[in-house]
């Protein structure tokens, strides 16, 4: 019995190769997405997450900003951690974490950069549930000059041979010191917003000399520090956020502490000196969004494609009734295709799954997406509601089949009551609202993607190169005679045009640039509470080399001393402390750090952070900083080989100047454009999974057109005897779908509108939502349904009468 | 007797009024009968077969098959009693595309749930008797007309039906085709199966026992 079941299924598939392979298709495409979307969404919120992490919460500072407080530094002091677990009960462990911008290792010969480590208290494993592979859990992290390594930075440098007991050397600005290993530690998870592969004891701060006594010391004054809580999970966390928000430290009323949740941090926080670029909740729920929606597409495709196809077997069913088939077994029949045809479409789906992780993994440099059991785990609920719905969808024409009488049947004179003919045409309409909806956030996604690369950034990064490196010797005093000469030897190479040093360059992370509160205008007034950054160039030439231009005064004078401290202010910091013209800054003095400070140029606003930020205050300061080296090259160099011809040039003077050091550089304008690069992506993804969605609302379509077709095949070869020319029965045949893109079109504007509106929020520099891209959507839609649907219509309605009438 | 109609009519509503596609037919049925309905089109020929393979309702009237009250059974039982004891052939054949000769034979053997061994047997009879066995892998899409019909009866047959229904069974076919068919339905009736058919054609008509005419849904009214 079953064997004819399948046997009829399989040769039915094979017999109608193209409806079959559009309804896999369709299938495996849209299930293909969802599991992929799915996977990726999953991985995002699966950051920071082990056993406790729900009870632990980051606390970080709120700044006020005119009369209310606004997320101001990720970061906060070395007395928050401490104070608060002290004061508060609930608190019951607390862990501050000094974050490395990058350190260099030695051991033995071997010298290797490591960016990811912290200074950390003990109470590290107790607050993080990663867990200690070797050494004494209840001693590691006390004493000072002690490290522990994790298995994999263990076994790159120790190899299978034990660590513990062994020394390595540790490098920060040229400051070196001596850690003894006394533990290993499991891999910390790529999905961490703290990514980890080293921990220092953090009472290192104090034998180590590249901390200063300020930082030593305890104080309310310098916030470098991430601090996480272990709260009683029974604790009411409104209350103790109240507590801490209102905990008075410092006299200081235009700050306070507040806490997040640890595992909301990498899609919801976004506060200045996190630790990495984080995640966006917003991406996330677009994404998830879009999975639904191309999961709900190709559902409804399916319905469409095989209720338009079954009810072209009512032949073969009146067949099968009269010979003697009874209901239970036509059921069974149309439940075994069912099967068949998602057995396949299944085992599509994992293979375009699996290829298209492959390639993925293979192309990005980020945590790696699998299909693990865990996700599989929690797709499972989802596909087993797909599942069922399939099934229903092949149910439906198995009942409305079987219950006609077989004296019909026979004649194939099935018509579907107006009642399933409502329901089939809502379904198309919901598939126009989404591919209107759709095709709407493709081009306002893209449109603003390519807004925020064609505004003025007021500064020119081409050609730049920054050039870092770490010594491993002990700072001398000749370092600075040293770096000039090497500056100078470096200018005169071909190609290049500009050398200096600074502090910090547009597009740099946000660590190397200084944020304070706190200053005295040029007319007496105290400003405490507005936060504004600094940098420290060593050169007059930095202004014409970074292309930023002077709407008031003039740079440095070369030959000015530090000592006269001179500053260029941005025009925003000009606004800032009252100047309605920048020229009025000029001469201008300036009080912070208990120093006054002459304001000498000002310069146009560019975008230190890219585009997606507002612009922010800023003061620019003469020093003699060396944190980066920057190069500008001529425009004349075009190639690449050029390129690297003279960084080796440069990367072999910087070897003769300092013997122990490494040697790193980055292209300053690749590396600010990398700050798009999630937009970039995002939108990339939007758009394919836009396109996979239209395919599949097409595939439907086509299944319901052919189905209209088919039923009107008589009345078109009546009309077409009774003298309607082709065009006019393409009318009638496609007036229909048009009236229903009319409904949909309605539907479907103000969702867009306001989920556009809503995740462009997301940027200071929004584009518009002009009229004419609701329009465009539409026009769109009707072209792509207009050219599915025509397909058929064209067809049927060049078909000969005399063969259509025939039938009947 | 197999079967009886005792004032069977059928109407259907249009415009207010009801039409009579059949009035008021008496009509009985022996076993070993072999009948043939016959009249124009539109005089409910059709219809009356459809009624007598129970595929189809009545209005009025009673009908009684083998004993039972076909007009006062359940639909359930009512297609057990077609399913068990009559056979169809049809003038368009209505056999599955999708299946090889053997398999549309097989099928109502599959549907009586009939044991596979038994199943092989019935259906190489039928394929010797009917001279196909050389054909039974082709799909009908594959066979002539005539040899479409062929298997149409064959099935028709296997279950071993006490009744074969047959509407304008030789319709499509051409006069040799259809001559070959009518011997089949007479040999058949030699053995004792009754066989109805509707027919247009007088030649075929002479291969029954007993004509039935129909005008406007009346039996020679």
């Amino acid at each position: 019995m079953y064997t004819l079941y399948l046997k009829i299924a399989i040769r039915h598939l094979l017999k109608n190769k193209l409806y079959s392979f559009l309804n896999i298709l369709g299938l495996a495409i849209g299930l293909a997405s969802f599991t992929l979307i799915m996977i990726y969404v999953n991985y995002e919120r699966s950051y920071d997450t082990f056993e406790g992490s729900e009870n632990v919460y980051r606390v970080y500072m709120d700044y006020k900003k005119g009369n209310i407080y606004e997320p101001g530094d990720a970061q906060t002091y070395n007395l928050t951690g401490p104070t608060i677990k002290r004061k508060f009960p609930e608190v019951l462990e607390q862990v501050r974490l000094y974050k490395f911008d990058e350190i260099v290792f030695t051991y033995n010969s071997q010298v290797f950069k490591e960016k990811n480590g912290s200074l950390a208290d003990p109470s590290y494993f107790d607050v993080f549930g990663y867990s200690l592979l070797k050494g004494d859990i209840n001693s590691v992290l006390q004493e000072p000059n002690t490290i522990i390594l994790t298995h994999n930075l263990a076994s790159k440098l120790f190899g299978d041979k034990n660590p513990i007991g062994n020394s390595i050397f540790a490098f920060v600005g040229g400051n070196k010191t001596m850690l003894r290993i006394t533990g290993v530690m499991d891999n910390v998870p790529e999905t961490t917003h703290m990514k980890t592969n080293f921990l220092i004891s953090y009472s290192t701060i104090n034998t180590w000399n590249t901390f200063d006594k300020y930082e030593r010391e305890l104080n309310w004054n310098q916030n470098h520090f991430f601090t996480y809580l272990k709260i009683d999970k029974n604790a009411n966390i409104k209350t103790l956020k109240t507590k801490i928000m209102t905990l008075d430290f410092s006299d200081n009323f235009d700050e306070r502490h507040n806490i997040e949740p640890l595992e909301d941090i990498h899609l919801y926080s976004n506060k200045p000196y996190e630790t990495e670029i984080n995640g966006s909740a917003t991406r996330v729920k677009f994404l998830t969004a879009i999975a639904f929606i191309i999961l709900i597409l190709s559902w409804l495709n399916y319905i469409n494609l095989s209720t338009t196809k079954s009810l072209e077997r009512a032949k073969e069913i009146g067949i099968r009734k009269v010979t003697g088939a009874k209901k239970s077994q036509l059921i069974i029949q149309s439940i075994v295709e069912s099967v068949i045809l998602n057995l396949v479409a299944f085992l599509l789906v994992i293979a375009i799954s699996m290829l298209v992780l492959s390639v993925y993994n293979k192309i990005t440099t980020g945590g790696e997406l699998i299909l693990d059991m865990r996700t599989i785990k929690q797709l499972l609920p989802v596909f087993g509601i797909v599942v069922f719905g399939v099934m229903l969808a092949s149910l439906y024409p198995a009942f409305l089949l079987s219950s006609y009488k077989p004296s019909k049947a026979l004649k194939g004179k099935i018509r579907t009551s107006t009642n399933g003919l409502h329901i089939r045409k809502g379904l198309v309409v919901i598939q126009f609202v989404a591919t209107i909806v759709l095709i709407i956030g493709t081009i306002v996604i893209t449109r603003q993607i390519n807004h925020l690369q064609n505004q003025p950034l007021e500064t020119s990064l081409n050609n730049i190169v920054a050039f870092s490196g770490q010594l491993l010797t002990k700072k001398d005093s000749i370092l600075s005679t040293k770096l000039e000469l090497m500056k100078n030897k470096i200018k005169k190479l071909p190609n290049v045009s500009h050398v200096m040093t600074t502090q910090t360059f547009p597009g740099d992370d946000f660590m190397n640039l200084s944020s304070a509160m706190g200053i005295i205008y040029p007319d007496g007034t105290n400003n405490n509470n507005k936060v504004y950054y600094n940098y420290e160039i060593n050169s007059p030439e930095y202004f014409e080399m970074m292309d930023m231009k002077f709407v008031a005064g003039n740079t440095f004078l070369s030959h000015s001393t530090y000592k006269n401290r001179q500053v260029v202010i941005n025009e925003e910091m000009a606004k800032m402390i009252g100047m309605s013209n920048p020229i009025e800054a000029v001469g201008q003095k300036i009080k912070f750090w208990s120093e006054d400070w002459n304001i000498i140029g000002v310069i146009k606003n560019y975008h230190h952070f890219g585009l997606k930020k507002p612009v922010i205050p800023l003061i620019i300061r003469h020093g003699r900083v060396d944190n980066y080296m920057l190069v500008k090259f001529d425009t004349t160099i075009i190639s690449t080989s050029e390129f690297m011809q003279t960084i080796t040039q440069i990367e072999n003077l910087w070897k003769q100047t300092f013997s122990k050091s490494t040697f790193d550089y980055t292209f300053v304008d690749k590396q600010f454009d990398a700050q798009y690069n999630d937009d970039k992506q995002f939108s990339a993804a939007f758009r394919v999974f836009t396109m996979l969605a239209i395919f599949i609302a097409a595939l439907g379509l086509f299944g319901l057109s052919s189905y209209t077709c088919i039923q009107r095949k008589k009345e078109i070869g009546i009309r077409k005897v009774n003298g309607a020319s082709v065009f006019g029965i393409l009318k009638l045949l496609n007036i229909d779908f048009l009236k229903w893109i009319g409904v949909a079109f309605i539907i479907a504007i103000p969702i867009a509108w306001y989920t556009m509106n809503s995740w462009l929020e997301n940027f200071a520099l929004k584009t518009s939502l002009s009229w004419w891209i609701f329009i465009l959507s539409g026009v769109i839609t009707l072209s792509i349904i207009l050219l599915t649907v025509s397909w058929q219509s064209f067809i049927v309605a060049n078909k000969n009468p005399a063969t259509t009438l025939r039938d009947e | 007797m197999l079967l009886q109609l005792k004032n069977v009519s059928k109407w259907v509503q249009s415009g207010g009024q009801n039409v009579f596609l059949l009035k008021d037919i008496n009509f009985w049925v022996n076993e070993g009968d072999f009948i043939s309905i016959m009249g124009p089109s539109g005089s409910g020929k059709s219809t009356l077969l459809n009624i007598i393979g129970m595929l189809d309702h009545f209005n009025e009237g009673t009908y009684t098959f083998l004993e039972e009250s076909v007009h006062s059974l359940k639909e359930k039982h009512r297609a057990n009693l077609y399913k068990q004891y009559i056979g169809f052939v049809f003038q368009a054949y209505h056999l599955i595309d999708e299946l090889t000769v053997k398999e549309n034979l097989e099928m109502p053997l599959l549907y009586k749930k009939q044991g596979s061994s038994e199943r092989k047997a019935l259906v190489a009879d039928m394929l010797d008797r009917f001279n196909i066995v050389g054909k039974k892998d082709l799909f009908p899409s594959q066979l002539s007309g005539g040899q479409q019909q062929l298997v149409g009866v064959a099935r028709a047959l296997i279950a071993s039906p006490k009744l074969i229904l047959a509407d304008e069974p030789t319709g499509n076919l051409n006069s040799k085709q259809g001559d070959e068919i009518m011997g089949i339905f007479k040999e058949l009736n030699k053995e004792g199966v009754t066989i109805i058919q509707v027919t247009h054609s007088e030649k075929n008509a002479a291969y029954g026992s007993r004509v039935l005419n129909l005008l406007d849904g009346c039996i020679e009214c």
